[in-house]
């Protein structure tokens, strides 16, 4: 397939709307307005609000004292719930981006809406349905139908789809600009990332680690959708990092390091920032003996040439599907006294991570979950596990590592799932505190070993083995602090918190439950404040914006991803929470 | 008393009979084995053994390969029913492993302790059960590597999966 393939708008594309507004109606998204995009107060341009990915708005009408008070203001039917592929349903997982009143959704299947919010109610403009083939791309979707969110640009509103498609749409009517395929799922690439805008790109992410793809990122240029650059999250053996594949069997060409979670972008440092996931196969570390750069790393990349400029990893050899793609938060605080430009990352393997921004040098790290003993600790320098040997080809952990020769591995927590998932933690500058959505977890991991050489087959799931949970998982609210680099309190969840977390000027910290409880909790205490039960499974991470001078927190409700197809035997209970498919807001 | 009066049976009913039997029962087979393979996507079969059954890793665990597998009807009734003990294959009995219930190899839930199935999400039928055990058995096991005859039952003639089996 020619991943540039671009075309013109003259595709089987389904646009309908009602209240169609003209391109001269709808704001300009410039990249000035998204460098400044914390400022615009009302608004949420970004997937994490702001570059800096921080999810905090300083929106603080609904705060403490108030926040009691807080009820229903509107309800809108999304839709998209249908399954394909391996899937008997979709889910939600995007976060709603608001522009001046207008509210932008995806469902999981890539069905764009658009949504007039500005009169206090949803009032649907129109729908754009990219026409996902969904048994083709649903069957490698190794963890749901899920589509995390668009992204604005100019008059444009830019998308993903499943079966790997950028598309352009107009902010005015939703009529496809331009489209393009980026991912391929006859590799099992997937896509599932909401689109990061910098300067006149868009960046795309991809899904498929558990399919033996070669992970990359890719740029296109907004105007036209034409490739700008590729960088392979795995390099080729020529390319730097890539003697850390110490196989004879050319394993870094299904050797993983996905990248399904938006990155970051620092402007004065002119740096994009993005987390890179596991390498494959996920269980047979064996199988690619060396370092496996960059998975499980940050990278931080020139835009201008998709260059890796530098990179941290933080399980090398990962032989537990460690997935390193989450979040990158950057803020500017001191530690120890000495002012820092940190870039901060609670990464599955348990460790809350700060890395100094401008040279990728370890800062500190610390666990965030209650049991993690997967390694002794880091290396207060390097930032290395504890138990890591650089002469070694294969990395043994604490002992309980999985591998080949034997039965299983172990109970090995934080679990495959991580201490924390994709599900984005938030920051409240004012209390210097991250605030993670933590799942507490163990698993056994039970090794399958892949053949050398010519074991995979495309679209073929290639994770060689499977893991098990002994265990019930459970969660936590936890918060950071990221000047002492310690855990300033967590307060117990019956169930992982799986709606990723909002902090506001209210001192507020919003999170979502699987179950579908969305509730709010005291900044400074972690006193549970208030709570809404919506029905139905939540999966997604909550938002704010506000109309004039009222303040909407709002949240995607639809469970699917892994929790109710793969982890039915750690989440009991669960399996009676409804699939559903609603945008709630609410408001004072 | 009505008497009613047996008539010697006509050679040409018989075959009319037996050829609406055969239709029937052609048509009860097509039937079961459409709803089987319902249930084997709806039920998440699909999700560990593969569309193909052919098993292996992922998130669900290291799953049985239906298409190598020997076991017989019953023993694969009795897995859907109530699971494989000490593995992730759950149990699909609404009332299996209920209070003191030993339908299921003969124990109880407190029997297995920490070896007991996972529930399934989406509990089964007994006519769901068979039909599933059916398909299996007509349309996976023993039949070697997956064809394009085996895709498209599966997915549909029109499937992308299929049309690119046909372009290699």
């Amino acid at each position: 397939m020619n991943s540039n393939l671009v075309n013109s708008c003259v595709l089987a594309c389904c646009v309908s709307g009602s209240g169609i507004a003209t391109a001269d109606d709808v704001p300009d998204t410039s990249f000035q307005r998204l460098q400044n995009s914390a400022g615009e107060v009302h608004n949420w341009l970004h997937h994490h609000r702001s570059y800096d990915a921080q999810r905090h708005s300083p929106l603080s009408q609904i705060n403490r004292d108030t926040v009691s008070r807080l009820k229903v203001a509107w309800t809108f039917a999304v839709g998209g719930t249908d399954g394909g592929g391996i899937w008997p349903n979709a889910g939600l997982e995007a976060t709603p981006i608001v522009e001046d009143g207008m509210m932008y959704i995806v469902d999981g299947w890539g069905v764009v809406q658009k949504i007039d919010v500005s009169r206090g109610r949803a009032e649907f403009q129109w729908r754009m349905d990219p026409g996902t083939d969904k048994d083709w791309a649903g069957e490698v979707a190794c963890c749901g139908i899920d589509n995390k969110g668009v992204a604005l640009a100019g008059k444009l509103v830019i998308s993903h789809t499943l079966d790997g498609r950028l598309i352009a749409m107009n902010k005015s009517d939703g009529e496809i600009v331009w489209e393009t395929q980026v991912a391929d799922p006859a590799r099992g690439e997937t896509i599932t990332v909401a689109p990061l805008i910098v300067k006149d790109m868009v960046i795309s992410g991809m899904s498929g680690g558990e399919f033996g793809v070669r992970g990359w990122l890719h740029a296109s240029n907004i105007a036209t959708g034409e490739t700008v650059w590729r960088r392979h999250t795995i390099p080729a053996p020529d390319e730097p990092g890539g003697d850390t594949w110490r196989d004879d069997h050319e394993a870094y060409k299904t050797g993983g390091g996905p990248t399904w979670i938006t990155g970051s972008y620092d402007p004065e440092l002119d740096l994009i920032y993005w987390g890179v996931g596991n390498p494959g196969p996920d269980w047979d570390r064996e199988y690619r003996p060396g370092d496996n750069l960059y998975s499980n790393s940050m990278i931080a990349l020139d835009p201008a040439s998709g260059e890796i400029r530098f990179h941290f990893q933080y399980t090398p050899n990962d032989p537990f599907d460690y997935d390193g793609v989450n979040e990158l938060i950057l803020v500017d605080e001191s530690v120890s006294g000495a002012a820092r430009k940190m870039l901060l990352h609670a990464d599955r393997n348990g460790f809350l991570y700060a890395i100094d921004r401008t040279t990728g040098k370890f800062i500190y790290g610390t666990p965030y979950v209650k049991r993690l003993n997967w390694t002794a600790g880091l290396d207060p320098v390097s930032g290395r596990p504890l138990d890591y040997d650089a002469e070694a080809d294969i990395q043994h952990y604490a002992g309980v590592a999985s591998g080949r020769g034997r039965k299983d591995s172990g109970l090995l927590c934080p679990g495959a799932m991580g201490g924390k998932n994709w599900q984005p933690m938030s920051y409240h500058p004012g209390f210097a505190r991250l605030y993670i959505p933590v799942i507490e977890s163990c698993h056994l991991t039970h090794t399958q070993p892949v053949t050398e050489g010519g074991a995979h087959i495309p679209r073929e799931w290639f994770t060689a083995g499977g893991i098990s949970q002994p265990e019930t998982f459970t969660g936590s609210l936890t918060a950071f602090d990221v000047r002492t680099g310690k855990i300033a309190a967590k307060v117990d969840t019956r169930w992982p918190v799986l709606g990723g977390t909002l902090t506001t000027g209210g001192d507020l910290v919003f999170a979502g439950m699987p179950d579908g409880d969305v509730v709010a909790f005291d900044a400074e205490t972690l006193e549970q404040l208030w709570m809404f039960p919506t029905g139905a499974g939540l999966n997604a991470p909550v938002m704010t914006y506000a109309i004039g001078d009222k303040q909407y927190i709002a949240v995607a409700v639809g469970l699917g991803g892994t929790m109710p197809k793969w982890w039915i035997d750690a989440v009991p209970g669960l399996e009676n929470t409804n699939t559903g498919s609603m945008i709630f807001a609410f408001s004072l | 008393m009505v008497r009613i009066r047996k008539s010697p049976a006509r050679p040409t009913a018989l075959i009319v009979g037996l050829l609406l039997l055969a239709i029937n029962s052609s048509w009860a087979n097509d039937h079961q084995l459409a709803l089987g393979k319902r249930v084997y996507k709806k039920a998440n079969c699909v999700g560990c053994h593969k569309w193909h059954g052919g098993g292996g890793g992922g998130y669900g665990g290291v799953a049985l390969s239906l298409r190598d597998t020997t076991l017989d009807r019953d023993w694969l009734i009795t897995l859907v029913r109530c699971g494989r003990p000490g593995t992730r294959m759950p149990y699909h009995d609404r009332n299996a492993y209920r209070g003191d219930n030993r339908d299921c190899y003969e124990m109880t839930a407190d029997e297995f302790g920490e070896q007991l199935p996972p529930k399934a999400p989406r509990v089964l039928r007994e006519k769901e059960i068979e039909a599933v055990v059916a398909y299996v058995q007509a349309r996976i096991q023993g039949r070697g590597q997956p064809n394009h005859d085996d895709c498209t039952a599966f997915w549909g003639a029109d499937a992308t999966r299929c049309k690119r089996m046909l372009d290699k």
